[in-house]
């Protein structure tokens, strides 16, 4: 078999394994906290500049996997190692490596205790994520989704806040629950396109719609909590709120991108005909969760629990986009994800600054922050203004173009024009406004009453030294998003033809010639 | 077969019978030898006993047939399935024996403990070759006779003799019905071959088809009391708690593989003819052993309740592969078992490790705190947990793979699904445990015995599952060389 790699060198695998060895060696070989942090940050370090060349070498003018890689694994069930990269996972694998490196820094004052277990557990998560988003064979796909559930449980049940072990615990069965449905669906589809778990394989086989639509929504089962939509969104808030700062910043950065990823790696190019015939569903259930569950997060206290609810209405956006199938809607979809693996995760930094000093992460015990840190307060007002979407900030342009990708997509058979999804998804814009900036007033502005705010200092070096990259990047992907656009444009527009090409006619064929072929071998 | 050369004339069909001659001499010898240990070197016994099962295993290793080998005018048959199952009880017995060591040291250690075990696994050994009922009954009442004695061989403890007591009660029961399901099938058939009953069968004539169904019927029932299918599961968790540790750790493997092997010779030899009815029963009772195990496991809180309903859980799940009928789903049976072997082994090592000062390190409660003071019995068990809960990159995700696969390709979608929702449940309570282990405070000093035997056996287990978690290919490939000639 070719195998796309313009370096000649696994270099997946090295981005792969890397924090896992790092992860080994810390263990066995590192002693005492402060060696343990400098270590591991050593280890995030090698392995975001290892994945770099993934993004410089990058090869916008195909829609081909890419830094391929294959072995056979287990050779009984056709089961493979096969690894490779499209437009579409390679920015998300630059994201995992660069906000490892962002909470391996957060976590440097705030975790005392254990420190070496939570940054072992830290690099073995980085495992699993680089795992999921560059493998293409099924069963190696669904090995690092459910193994990144290991370490997360252990981050959110060891180190979280006071109810940990009840947010972790469901955290777990929820995202397990789901996942075990994606496994039923990728053993019948082993069976039934002859053998094979290689996800190539599966887009290119034509199966009947019957097929489609059960696989369909087991997928959908499997993803959708991982999203996470309404109403399988209820572990989100309490995991989110009761991880640790780096737990929380993973979750809404990367963690939250699987299910998004999933429908766009599985359901689109394998399942078009279904994914063409849930769409009502799907937008049904994005606008409830960018409506309603922005309702939801305007009546918070906590404000962790007020992100953790934004970050579902910004995912519904995502899934609106997703299942627009327009260019523009699916590229602002992805560029909405990677927008709000920035935002989100600067902002529950934001929280975790706060927390580090007061140790509450309730609105109502702030208030007048802006007096004793204004340099925080500054920080947060941008990152406060990007959740909002204003023009300039990344969420803008993956929001527009979710928008405009929603308003020029072909009437669907929901019996309403697009334009009025659009229309109702633009609600988002207002109702985010209102709660982001509803927080924002109540927490750092206003007169300092409260004597516990008053002993609050300002941002330490190191505490602003992760939030530059994320502004700059921020700043740089809302002015500027063409270069991350450039990796998008052929790999989308290869997944909309997969999406708008129904495999109907080729299964109808595939049937007729079954019976056919057996004859003529009688 | 390999070339081994005897000095001396040694009939051929015996030679299929070494391993367990071996352990049959071996075990009389040591019980007279163990006469002239004194009471504070038995630990003597106990290597003398493991030194026997390695023997056996190089005589089975050595022997390893390439196909099907019978004996004794097919009374007894040495294939690659029956020389691989008893690889994987010899592992069993002969861990159990280590578990042993450290547990007895504050026990009544008498010799007899290890030389019982020994007859245990000699009737394992039989059980797994026997292609003739009157040799697999022969096999299974040796195997139980064993273990009754084993499960109250605290005498003074009330709760060994309680679940003693109870265990012979029911499993007396349960032989006297699969000896009552056999004379039906004999009556109609004419013989207690496996392969002759089922061609009997086969031609049998529709007026004795409500005969073969009551036996079919006594004969499931009986077999599944061995392997605790529910609902004749009853004895497993007072059984369980009441035995001495090592002993229920021995119970929940070695009678699990060699039940399996039987069962699946059963299915394959003697009853094609009934194939739908038993697969109706089978479905049926592995539909009920999923849920009452996982649900069961969650209301306890004493680990070794808890491991005897999850045991319970997970025959449910090696079920799928005899229902399921094929290469694969036999195959997947052997990799579920040898997977679970070592997860479950190491488990208890660890629990047997908890023992200390008045405390029998039995309550969930026992393990808060685990991960603060010892965190390398912590990572292990933690290991253990997640591999049972069947999480990937641990071994027990390849288990569970294996047999739903297989029973996926028969066309049991919904009862995988529903197999699937289970171990997800099951899921719950072994990460409970990981919750006791890791997020909370240790209440009571940990004050662990340091044997080095036990610590190797932990570390090993331990490696042993991330290592065929990461790389599961050699054990599946020998798995499914075992069927050679079986199919």
């Amino acid at each position: 078999m070719d195998l796309n790699n313009v370096l000649d060198f696994p270099i997946l695998s090295l981005s792969i394994f890397l924090p896992t060895l790092g992860a080994l060696i810390i263990w066995l070989f590192v002693r005492g906290d402060n060696a343990v942090r400098w270590a591991s940050l050593i280890v995030a370090v090698a392995t975001f500049l290892v994945t770099l060349p993934l993004a410089l070498n990058f090869d916008t003018t195909t829609a081909h996997m890419q830094f391929e890689e294959f072995h056979h694994w287990i050779p009984a069930f056709n089961i493979n190692y096969h690894l490779g990269l499209d437009g579409i996972s390679m920015p998300f694998i630059v994201l995992t490596s660069f906000l490892t490196v962002v909470c391996i820094i957060s976590a440097w004052q705030c975790i005392q205790t254990r420190v070496k277990e939570y940054m072992i557990a830290f690099l073995i998560l980085e495992t699993t994520l680089i795992g999921v988003f560059s493998a293409l064979d099924a069963i190696l796909f669904y090995f690092f989704w459910e193994a990144l559930l290991i370490p997360m449980y252990l981050i959110i049940g060891i180190w979280g806040g006071k109810n940990r072990v009840y947010a972790t615990i469901k955290f777990f069965l929820y995202t397990l629950a789901g996942s075990v449905l994606m496994l039923i669906a990728v053993l019948a589809m082993y069976f039934e396109a002859g053998h094979t778990f290689s996800m190539l394989d599966f887009m290119d086989y034509p199966f009947d719609f019957t097929w489609q639509f059960w696989i369909w929504i087991a997928f959908f089962i499997a993803f959708a909590v991982k999203v996470p939509m309404w109403p399988v969104h209820t572990w989100l808030p309490d995991a989110h709120t009761e991880a640790p700062t780096a737990g929380s910043v993973i979750l809404a950065g990367i963690l939250l991108k699987l299910g998004a990823y999933g429908f766009l790696r599985f359901s689109l190019p394998m399942l078009p005909d279904a994914s063409q015939y849930f769409v009502p569903l799907m937008i049904g259930l994005s606008l409830v969760a960018i409506v309603y569950i922005s309702l939801v997060a305007m009546m918070q206290t906590d404000m962790k629990r007020l992100i953790a609810y934004s970050s579902i209405a910004h995912m519904g956006f995502v899934t609106l986009g997703t299942f627009m199938f327009t260019q523009a809607a699916l590229e602002g979809a992805i560029i909405g994800m990677i927008s709000h693996g920035f935002v989100a995760a600067a902002l529950f930094l934001c929280v975790g600054v706060m927390y580090d000093r007061l140790h509450t992460r309730e609105i109502g015990d702030y208030g007048g922050v802006v007096n004793v840190m204004p340099v925080f307060a500054a920080v947060m007002l941008f990152f406060c203004m990007a959740n909002v979407a204003l023009p300039g900030a990344s969420a803008f342009v993956g929001e527009i173009m979710v928008l405009i990708g929603t308003f020029e997509a072909a009437p669907t058979h929901l019996g309403i024009s697009a334009k009025w999804i659009a229309i109702a998804a633009t609600t988002s814009v207002v109702l985010s406004a209102c709660y982001t900036l509803w927080m924002y007033k109540r927490v750092i502005m206003g007169d300092l009453v409260k004597d516990s705010v008053k002993s609050m200092q300002d941002m330490t070096i190191r505490e602003f030294g992760y939030f530059v990259p994320l502004i700059i990047l921020t700043l740089w992907l809302g002015f500027y998003p063409l270069p991350v656009l450039d990796f998008l444009h052929v790999s989308v527009s290869h997944l909309i033809d997969q999406v708008s090409t129904s495999k109907l006619d080729a299964a109808a064929a595939l049937l007729q010639a079954v019976p056919a072929a057996e004859a003529a071998h009688h | 077969m390999a070339n081994v050369t005897f000095p001396f004339p040694f009939p051929d069909h015996l030679i299929t019978l070494l391993p367990e001659m071996i352990v049959a001499v071996l075990a009389m010898i040591l019980l007279l030898v163990d006469l002239f240990i004194s009471k504070e070197n038995k630990v003597w016994t106990a290597y003398l006993a493991i030194m026997a099962i390695a023997a056996a295993a190089v005589a089975t290793v050595q022997l390893y047939p390439a196909g099907s080998i019978e004996a004794f005018y097919g009374f007894f048959v040495f294939d690659p399935f029956a020389a691989f199952s008893k690889l994987l009880i010899f592992a069993a017995t002969a861990i159990s024996i280590v578990l042993s060591i450290d547990y007895m040291k504050d026990e009544n250690h008498v010799g007899e403990y290890y030389v019982l075990m020994l007859f245990a696994m000699l009737g394992m050994m039989l059980m797994v070759s026997a292609t003739n009922f009157i040799i697999l009954y022969l096999g299974m009442e040796l195997m139980a006779l064993c273990i009754y004695v084993l499960v109250g061989y605290q005498r003074e403890v009330l709760r060994s003799n309680e679940a003693a007591l109870k265990y012979f009660i029911l499993g007396a029961l349960s032989s006297g019905m699969l000896l009552y399901g056999i004379t039906f099938l004999y009556g109609v058939s004419g013989s207690f071959d496996y392969t002759e009953m089922g061609t009997a069968l086969m031609s049998a004539d529709s007026s004795s088809h409500a005969a073969v169904l009551l036996g079919l019927v006594f004969l499931l029932a009986g077999l599944a009391f061995k392997v605790s299918m529910a609902p004749f599961h009853m004895w497993t968790p007072d059984a369980y708690e009441g035995a001495p540790t090592p002993i229920t750790a021995f119970m929940s493997v070695a009678p699990k593989v060699a039940g399996f092997v039987v069962i699946i010779r059963i299915a394959i030899d003697a009853l094609p003819a009934v194939q739908d009815e038993y697969m109706t029963i089978l479905i049926g009772m592995a539909v009920l052993t999923m849920a009452v195990g996982n649900l069961a496991a969650i209301a306890q809180r004493n680990i070794k309740r808890m491991l005897a309903y999850s045991t319970v859980g997970h025959v449910g799940f090696v079920m799928l592969g005899v229902i399921a009928g094929n290469a694969d789903g036999y195959a997947g049976i052997l990799v579920y078992l040898s997977i679970y072997l070592i997860m479950t082994l190491g488990l208890f090592a660890i629990i047997i490790l908890m023992r200390r000062d008045g405390i029998q390190g039995e309550l969930l409660d026992d393990f808060a705190g685990l991960s603060k003071t010892r965190p390398g019995y912590a990572l292990a068990m933690g290991l253990f947990l997640f591999s049972l809960g069947g999480i990937p990159f641990l071994a027990g995700f390849w288990a569970k793979y294996a047999v739903f696969i297989a029973a996926v390709e028969a066309g049991h979608l919904y009862l995988v699904l529903y197999a699937l929702l289970f171990s997800a449940v099951g899921a719950f309570y072994y990460i409970r445990v990981v919750k006791y282990i890791y997020f909370d405070e240790a209440r009571v000093a940990f004050n662990f015995s340091d044997s080095r035997l036990m610590q190797a056996t932990v570390a090993i287990t331990a490696i042993a599952i991330v290592a065929l978690g990461v790389y599961p290919d050699p054990l599946m490939e020998v798995c499914k060389q075992a069927l050679v000639g079986l199919i």
